[in-house]
């Protein structure tokens, strides 16, 4: 403590510690989507170590205190492991697509529908909402183990993490305002081998989570408007779609960037999408896979009631083939295109299949 | 009533190839048909939308003491069971649970905010060097902790059992202020011919992020250590600020910290009221934290920093300005004792370090 004196004496000031401030004289320019992340890339603030030997919680760019202590569980702390290069824009897009699910869908626009379209839409908002749980939590546990000095892809996982909350109560809400309810859970999100909670490594559990599931997903939300009745259910697909296309985006430029910078773990990451495509159309995550609790109510909500089921179970076939293609545009986008041309995918075997 | 086909009408139409059209459809097992809980439930939207606390209605609305169910089962949902269990440690609601976690979570939504565009960054201009370096320094110190919260919150996230979706998904929302806020001040510290500045002392950030063992012990420490003392130290820079900028951040930081301190002092209040024998971890803690902070606070850096602010330069910063700072110290004591009041905690002024004591303060580390 400083020494002062009660009777109205100053205060001593060591004020050493200006002479200890980063890189001074910094004047980031707010662009015109206002001052973003982007911007704030000025001088040393925005080099970004390939190894990171922060251990305690710094700001990347603040003068390191000689005795602070290693506190934080950092298990990320390789650039290459977490890193993509438009994390900042994926941030700011997604601080400004923030929505409520509470007043930005038109609840009053859903009205009563045939029971077993109504089973249909409640099944599958059962098994939203559960898929949504792990879509949230894994990234969350995940930011806990990073570094701060990869602070832009923290966020993007942090922007996820709200994201997920919020799908997970626009299901919730879906399923209890038109006279239905919960109906059975699915265990799709269990802890599985090759599961998106087990995994041990970020990139592996961000081909599971970003460009396989996720990816599944988004092209169901996607199709939403084939699915909804109503222009609440319109609303909640789109929003979702939006959403998630973030997410994808991210595997898919964290993947590219893993290519382009870490060449040494490329065969790794084959095996990681051997295992995504095995599990494409057999795995439970997969809403337009082969769990019939899933494909059978997204084939009564397609055609239109169970009166309409082939016609329904039909579209439901299309979807797998544009989830393959899809998947097949973002493997090669993130720099994984040879295993279609070289033998190595089962995709073309897959393709032929998805009718199974 | 709209009827499957009026609504088919509606919808484009995926245009099927002829092979698509040729599929032969399996007949389905329909075995998910008519398995619920309870059915017929219309939740209708209020003044406020259709909120996520207003779901909780019939057997939805039953939230039950213990959530022994380690998988990911929507409360209400008939559960699967068989499948292997995922990483989840806190199963008592006791542990977790506060009553306002819905309602907050749909305000924090409501009041949302993005640091790019709702901060009018043009309108900043420059201070005197020795202004600017002691803001910079505040903005360092606050973005650590942000960082700390964050990691903080989110490495306890995971851990929580689903059936307590609501406080889960509220924690979202405050991973993501905390996020936010490191964001803001970082861009604050970068943006007026400044810089971040010196890396802050770390023991009240080892006590949040080492006391693994209990979520409401780590409630403790973040909320009536780190965070309310950094709520009033935001009031004390909103008061102090040198432009709208500063102003705009500091007003929309105070808001999400409100639900976070609210979040936090209900559910202690919540973990008292059921499990009474949490006292003593809680005060425990409590003791353990003010050692801490006491330690976090020898060092002069936020200090001086701060006095700098408040006082108007360097020159005002020793005398005027470090009387801003012993106030302000006064203050958080003043709220932690009405919090500590208010949960029927017995803590006293005179069980603090003797800094957080204005009658022993100048006499204290002699
Ligand atoms: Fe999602
Ligand atoms: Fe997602």
């Amino acid at each position: 403590m400083d020494q002062q004196t009660q009777n109205g004496a100053e205060f001593e000031l060591d004020l050493g510690w200006m002479e200890k401030q980063g890189e001074w004289g910094t004047h980031a320019e707010p662009s015109k989507n206002g001052l973003t992340l982007a911007d704030i890339q000025v001088g040393s603030y925005a080099e970004t170590p390939e190894e990171s030997r922060n251990l305690s919680g710094r700001p990347r760019g603040a003068v390191p205190r000689p005795g602070s202590m290693p506190i934080g569980n950092y298990t990320v702390r390789t650039k290459s492991e977490i890193w993509l290069e438009n994390a900042s824009f994926l941030y700011e897009e997604a601080l400004q697509r923030q929505w409520s699910s509470a007043t930005d869908i038109p609840w009053d626009t859903i009205e009563p529908l045939p029971d077993d379209v109504e089973q249909a839409q409640c099944q599958m908002a059962t098994f939203l909402t559960e898929v949504e749980f792990v879509a949230g939590d894994v990234p969350s546990r995940w930011v806990s183990k990073t570094s701060p000095d990869f602070y832009e892809a923290r966020n993007v996982l942090m922007a996820q993490v709200m994201d997920e909350s919020r799908h997970m109560d626009v299901f919730r809400k879906r399923a209890l305002v038109n006279g239905g309810g919960l109906m059975r859970a699915t265990g799709a999100t269990a802890g599985f081998v090759g599961g998106i909670d087990l995994a041990r490594d970020f990139t592996e559990m961000s081909s599971r989570l970003h460009l396989s599931g996720e990816g599944a997903v988004l092209t169901i939300f996607r199709m939403g408007e084939l699915m909804a009745y109503n222009d609440a259910e319109k609303a909640i697909y789109r929003l979702c779609a939006q959403d998630e296309a973030r997410h994808v985006a991210f595997g898919v430029m964290h993947m590219r960037y893993m290519a382009a910078n870490a060449p040494e773990r490329r065969e790794e990451i084959e095996s990681y999408l051997d295992e995504a495509e095995a599990g494409m159309l057999t795995d439970a995550a997969n809403p337009a896979g082969q769990l019939n609790q899933t494909s059978e109510s997204l084939s009564i909500m397609l055609g239109g009631g169970r009166k309409y089921f082939d016609e329904g179970f039909r579209k439901l076939v299309s979807i797998r083939k544009r989830q393959l293609q899809e998947y097949q545009k973002r493997v090669t986008s993130a720099g994984f295109g040879d295993r279609f041309k070289n033998g190595r995918s089962r995709l073309g075997h897959m393709m032929a299949n998805v009718a199974n | 009533m709209a009827t499957a086909k009026d609504a088919d009408r509606v919808r484009p139409a995926l245009t099927l190839t002829k092979e698509e059209l040729e599929v032969e459809v399996p007949e389905p097992r329909l075995n998910w048909m008519n398995q619920w809980r309870e059915w017929g439930v219309r939740v209708r939207p209020g003044k406020k939308g259709l909120t996520l606390g207003s779901l909780n209605v019939g057997l939805y609305g039953e939230i039950p003491m213990n959530w022994p169910d380690r998988s990911r089962n929507p409360r209400g949902a008939i559960g699967v069971t068989g499948t292997p269990p995922v990483a989840i440690q806190i199963k008592d609601k006791v542990d977790l649970w506060a009553p306002c976690a819905a309602d907050l979570y749909e305000e924090a939504i409501q009041r949302r905010w993005a640091p790019a565009t709702d901060v009018d960054w043009k309108a900043i201009h420059p201070l005197p060097e020795d202004i600017e370096r002691a803001i910079c320094q505040v903005c360092t110190e606050i973005c650590q902790y942000a960082i700390i919260d964050v990691e903080v919150i989110t490495s306890w996230q995971h851990q929580m059992a689903y059936g307590y979706h609501e406080v889960k998904q509220f924690l979202a929302t405050t991973s993501l202020d905390a996020t936010r806020r490191h964001e803001a001040f970082r861009k604050r510290a970068l943006v007026n011919g400044g810089g971040l500045g010196y890396e802050g002392p770390c023991q009240v950030s080892r006590l949040l992020l080492e006391s693994s063992s209990g979520w409401t012990e780590t409630v403790t420490g973040l909320i009536l250590i780190r965070a309310l003392f950094t709520q009033v130290m935001i009031r004390y820079l909103n008061r102090f600020a040198y432009n709208g900028v500063e102003r705009k951040i500091y007003e929309c930081v105070t808001q999400d910290f409100a639900r976070l301190i609210t979040y936090g002092v209900e559910h202690i209040k919540y973990a008292l009221a059921h499990a009474p024998d949490k006292q003593g971890s809680i005060l425990t803690t409590l003791a353990i934290g003010f050692r801490m902070f006491n330690r976090d606070l020898r060092d002069p850096v936020l200090r001086e920093a701060l006095a700098i602010v408040f006082g108007g330069g360097i020159a005002g910063a020793r005398n005027e300005g470090m009387l801003v700072f012993y106030e302000m110290l006064d203050e958080y004591v003043q709220e932690l004792l009405d919090a500590c009041q208010y949960l029927r905690l017995p803590v006293t002024i005179e069980q603090l370090p003797r800094v957080f004591q204005k009658d022993q303060r100048h006499s204290a580390d002699s």
